[in-house]
């Protein structure tokens, strides 16, 4: 991985992270009753968010990948459902209108951090493969 | 509430702007990361400001929600530690750290992650102040 783009990324993660937790907290602390399902899955996605910064950070790449990929079907997922069935939306949550309010962040970065993690797990397993057939080369180029 | 919106909020618009400016331009020429210290210490102030601004203006008897401000206010200054996160990719800093996954950083890459950094929070720092400013005009 790039480290400055991963870098970048995790303070992306960290900011959004900071953002999604601050306004659930709030939400559901003052009026969960008036829209549960907005305000549990905000509280779903500020988990998601802190939880892939930490897993770039310490580098769990399967963790990370695993997560950008549930965070971007999850942006997907509502920003549609808020588009197809307004009623099940009393109230926004951080993925409505595939996150719109955030400057559409939450829509790009799992792009970019899933871009990034499936080049690194590309290149590293080219590695590993290059790894397991050069030690054989020698007794190959003596023949 | 005159002196907030006419110079506090201007003022951390401001500093948000030349920190964005400066972090881009980091981005490009390392060179400038020391220009980006300094931009970063004004940040710092502004940020300081802005908080002691607000609390002013809460305390004078504006009634905007109190735990919706603060937390804003909150974040703002949550924010600042990612301000210069470069230094944790020194080869000092992992040193310290036994995982093999932390990365180590050349000092133009540590100004260029600080240059990224300082964009992001910039924007940031910019929106979290312009909402500050929606909630104290709706109290007012």
């Amino acid at each position: 991985m790039n480290p400055i783009v991963r870098i970048v990324i995790v303070v992306l993660y960290a900011v959004l992270g900071l953002a999604a937790t601050g306004r659930s907290v709030y939400q559901v602390l003052t009026k969960f009753s008036e829209a549960p399902l907005p305000y549990t899955l905000s509280a779903v996605s500020a988990v998601l968010y802190v939880a892939i910064a930490i897993a770039l950070w310490r580098g769990r790449r399967t963790f990370a990948l695993w997560g950008t990929a549930i965070e971007l079907v999850g942006v997907l997922t509502v920003g549609t459902l808020g588009y197809l069935a307004p009623a099940l939306w009393p109230d926004h949550t951080v993925w409505t209108g595939y996150g719109s309010a955030y400057g559409w962040v939450p829509l790009a970065l799992p792009v970019a951090a899933l871009v990034m993690l499936v080049r690194d797990r590309r290149d590293r397993r080219a590695r590993a493969a290059r790894a397991a057939v050069e030690p054989a080369a020698p007794s190959g180029t003596l023949s | 509430m005159g002196v907030y919106s006419g110079v506090i909020l201007p003022l951390v618009l401001v500093v948000s702007g030349v920190l964005a400016l400066v972090g881009l331009m980091t981005l490009f020429l390392p060179r400038l990361h020391r220009v980006l210290g300094i931009a970063t210490a004004a940040t710092y102030a502004a940020v300081a400001v802005h908080l002691v601004a607000v609390i002013v203006v809460l305390a004078t008897g504006n009634a905007a929600g109190l735990v919706l401000t603060l937390g804003y206010l909150l974040a703002s200054v949550a924010l600042l530690p990612l301000l210069g996160i470069g230094r944790l990719g020194t080869p000092e800093a992992a040193a310290g750290d036994a995982d093999p996954d932390r990365p180590v950083l050349a000092p133009d890459q540590i100004a260029r992650v600080d240059g990224g950094a300082a964009v992001v929070i910039a924007i940031t720092l910019a929106v979290l102040a312009w909402r500050v400013l929606e909630i104290l005009e709706a109290g007012a």
